[in-house]
């Protein structure tokens, strides 16, 4: 029912956005349309018509549209109409949104007029207002023949092929976003291998948009709406729909209140499990504190108070950091686990902690043959209102040492070690499993009956980058090893790992990034299933 | 009379020009300014919105073939012109230039993960651009823009959940890369949004 319910919101969202109500500020037609990515330049050729939403029309051998600035530049037998009146010029410049219209006569100089196109006054020419730049026309981002403009939003093509030197790849049509909202990167989706959103409309402050995914071994289609103002607020809602496993969904809400404080809210549903939370974040100075709540199906919850100190630097520019934190875990209806495997776990239906956390940090020291060394140092433990606390202590040394210009080596360890400790109750908690744990092969796993609530977690990589200065290429070679506890033939992280990753630009307009992961037979698997792929503007 | 035009137009320097108009014995360039056209030139090769080459001689222009080392317009003599000169801001955007994003990142940086730049140009795709590592906190990339572009920026760890913050853990204003010539930025990441 709740699945029907989602996917009707979806289905409302898509058939009636918010961004439906975007009002177009101008169309562009021509021979030719390019566009570029980075300067937001449309340029027209062969004969190009612009329609603004007043009703103005521009006609000219070229025009030129400064999406930055809402700049039009009208080149060559340039003509400007607006109801019954009608102006010609050598050039023509004017705005998206405002009135003001200056004409170029090669000979006679600059008129200046309004939109009204009423009898101009002459004037000096104001240079920049002209300017229409110089561009190569293989560098475009999208070659189009028709655009249609939303000020300071975005822009679609229709068609839309996006060109490289062996060719274009076509759309029937293409929206691209240019509102720099930071709500605009807000999403509820899972991160995935490869997420290439496609976007449907929009306007200043909101976006409805699908994206192709592919998670893990499947394929996915999701839809997004996201509305953003500014840098302040936004709110997002997304489905997601994989082709094989759960579909998933989540909405969420940010608003900053002050310079302090600001607020999020979130509810999420993936795997069948439905959350929400609540987070007030507020800032003390260089100090700051949080207090969130969390909320699931099956009536678990979790609520947090926390505070941390500044980042205090010590002698030798280390720096150190202390964070407390209190708070509860209740399980609505029956015993909190684990506490439910108590005879009477029914009693601990919410149980308060608090915590307290260590952070030590070195500074980047300078070792022999120009390596470098950084290490880190955490501590924490959390008590609990019953006999139990929790420690963990990670620590992590990350040397570098560059070869070249181009190329660098980078090697690392971390441990991390963490106990659950119930004091004189540890044969209730850790009882030998009646059932014995498999690898995924079938193979018994004997080592886990050893488990008695302390794990440990061993991370070792050695890094080869080549990346040449002042180019947009990389090739990074990863070789990574673990060795944990608990860790069996498929349990737990692959014992070796070799990965790389590619970055270049085949293309001036466009980037790709390729990564893939080998296992060594990791349970029999060789390599990690699926490529990391991105295409880049 | 076209002989001694073109031999004239041989001897002199040639400027890369985008042309707004070109209209009986004037040429209108981009950023405004009119040059007048030498004796015996015409606007024959002259495409509004498409770059050529002006040799300019006595101050009077010629159009003509655009050569790979042509001077930039903003060169050229104010005298040459008959109407105020071009602005400055006819940038040649033709070009890529290389603008270096330099990034610091918090101590409690989780150290195996990768830094990403996210921008407006993928719609702000979390992991848009791996950055390359420098050692355990100092990360870079250089990015491809047009001269005279901007990209507005953020960083990332590969996911929205992994977003930088600012001090008071808020969501920060976007960087912006600059294209000009060896541009640089540099980022001192506060937070992140999944870090206290």
């Amino acid at each position: 029912m709740r699945r029907r319910l989602a996917l009707l919101v979806v289905a409302g969202c898509a058939a009636f956005p918010a961004a439906a109500a975007a009002r177009t500020s101008a169309t562009v037609d021509g021979g030719t349309i390019v566009f570029f990515s980075d300067t937001l330049a449309l340029i027209a050729r062969n004969g190009a018509t612009i329609r603004l939403a007043d009703g103005t029309r521009g006609e000219a051998d070229a025009a030129y549209v400064d999406l930055k600035n809402d700049r039009i530049v009208l080149a060559g037998h340039a003509h400007i109409a607006r109801g019954t009146a009608a102006s010609s010029a050598d050039a023509i410049a004017l705005e998206l949104g405002g009135e003001r219209v200056d004409l170029l006569d090669a000979a006679t100089g600059v008129t200046r007029t309004t939109r009204a196109l009423g009898a101009g006054t002459a004037a000096e020419i104001d240079a920049q207002r002209f300017a229409f730049p110089d561009v190569d026309d293989r560098g475009a981002f999208i070659r189009s023949r028709h655009a249609t403009i939303v000020a300071h939003a975005n822009v679609r093509f229709t068609p839309a092929s996006f060109p490289t030197s062996v060719g274009g790849v076509p759309v029937p049509t293409y929206l691209h976003t240019f509102a720099t909202s930071a709500g605009f990167g807000a999403t509820t989706l899972n991160g995935a291998t490869f997420d290439q959103p496609y976007g449907l409309t929009g306007t200043p402050t909101s976006l409805t948009s699908v994206h192709a995914r592919v998670e893990g071994n499947s394929g996915a289609l999701a839809l997004q709406e996201q509305l953003a103002s500014g840098d302040d607020a936004y709110a997002t809602a997304a489905v997601d729909a994989p082709l094989r496993g759960f579909s998933s969904g989540g909405v969420t809400a940010y608003r900053r209140l002050s310079p302090r404080y600001n607020v999020l809210l979130g509810a999420a549903s993936t795997y069948g499990i439905r959350t929400g939370d609540a987070t007030l974040s507020a800032a003390f100075g260089a100090a700051g504190g949080r207090l969130s709540y969390h909320v699931q199906s099956g009536g678990f919850s979790s609520f947090d108070a926390s505070l941390r100190s500044p980042d205090f630097v010590l002698p030798g520019h280390a720096t150190f950091r202390l964070s407390a934190d209190t708070g509860f875990d209740a399980q609505r209806g029956a015993g909190l686990y684990p506490y439910a495997l108590l005879p009477d776990g029914r009693r601990y239906g919410s149980v308060w902690r608090h915590g307290l956390d260590a952070f030590l940090a070195s500074p980047i020291v300078p070792l022999p043959l120009g390596a470098t060394l950084s290490l880190t140092l955490e501590g924490s433990r959390t008590w609990y209102a019953f006999p139990r606390h929790v420690d963990a202590v990670t620590a992590s040394a990350n040397a570098s040492k560059r070869l070249s210009r181009s190329v660098s080596l980078f090697a690392g360890y971390t441990n991390a070690w963490n106990a659950q400790v119930f004091p004189n109750q540890e044969a209730l908690f850790y009882a030998p499993p009646a059932v014995q744990q498999l690898a995924p092969d079938g193979t018994p796993y004997v080592g886990w009956n050893a488990y008695r609530g302390a794990a440990v977690s061993r991370y070792e990589n050695f890094d080869v980058q080549v990346a040449p200065p002042n180019t947009s290429t990389s090739v990074r070679v990863s070789l990574r090893h673990t060795n944990d506890f608990y860790q069996f033939d498929g349990l737990g992280r692959p014992l070796w790992e070799i990965r790389g990753d590619v970055r270049f630009r085949p293309f001036p307009n466009v980037g790709l990034a390729f990564g893939r992961t080998y296992d060594f037979g990791w349970a029999g698997r060789r390599w990690t299933p699926g490529w990391s792929f991105a295409i880049t503007p | 009379m076209t002989t001694a035009v073109i031999m004239a137009a041989a001897a002199a320097t040639i400027f890369r020009v985008v042309p707004l108009a070109c209209t009986g014995d004037r040429l209108a360039v981009a950023g405004g300014g009119v040059l007048r056209l030498a004796d015996g030139a015409t606007c024959a090769a002259v495409v509004p919105g498409r770059a050529l080459g002006v040799a300019i001689a006595d101050d009077r222009a010629t159009p003509q073939a655009l050569p790979p080392d042509a001077r930039p317009a903003a060169e050229i003599p104010r005298s040459a012109y008959v109407l105020a000169p071009a602005a400055g801001g006819d940038a040649d955007q033709t070009a890529l230039v290389n603008v270096e994003i330099a990034v610091t990142v918090p101590p409690r940086t989780p150290p195996g993960d990768d830094i990403y730049v996210s921008t407006e140009r993928s719609n702000w795709s979390p992991n848009e651009v791996r950055m390359d590592r420098v050692d355990a906190r100092h990360f870079r990339l250089t990015l491809q823009v047009h001269r005279g572009a901007s990209v507005a920026f953020r960083i990332t760890r590969g996911s929205y959940g992994t977003l930088e913050r600012d001090a008071s853990r808020a969501l920060p204003r976007a960087h912006v890369a600059a294209g000009e010539p060896n541009g640089r930025v540099e980022v001192d990441v506060a937070a992140w949004a999944d870090i206290d």
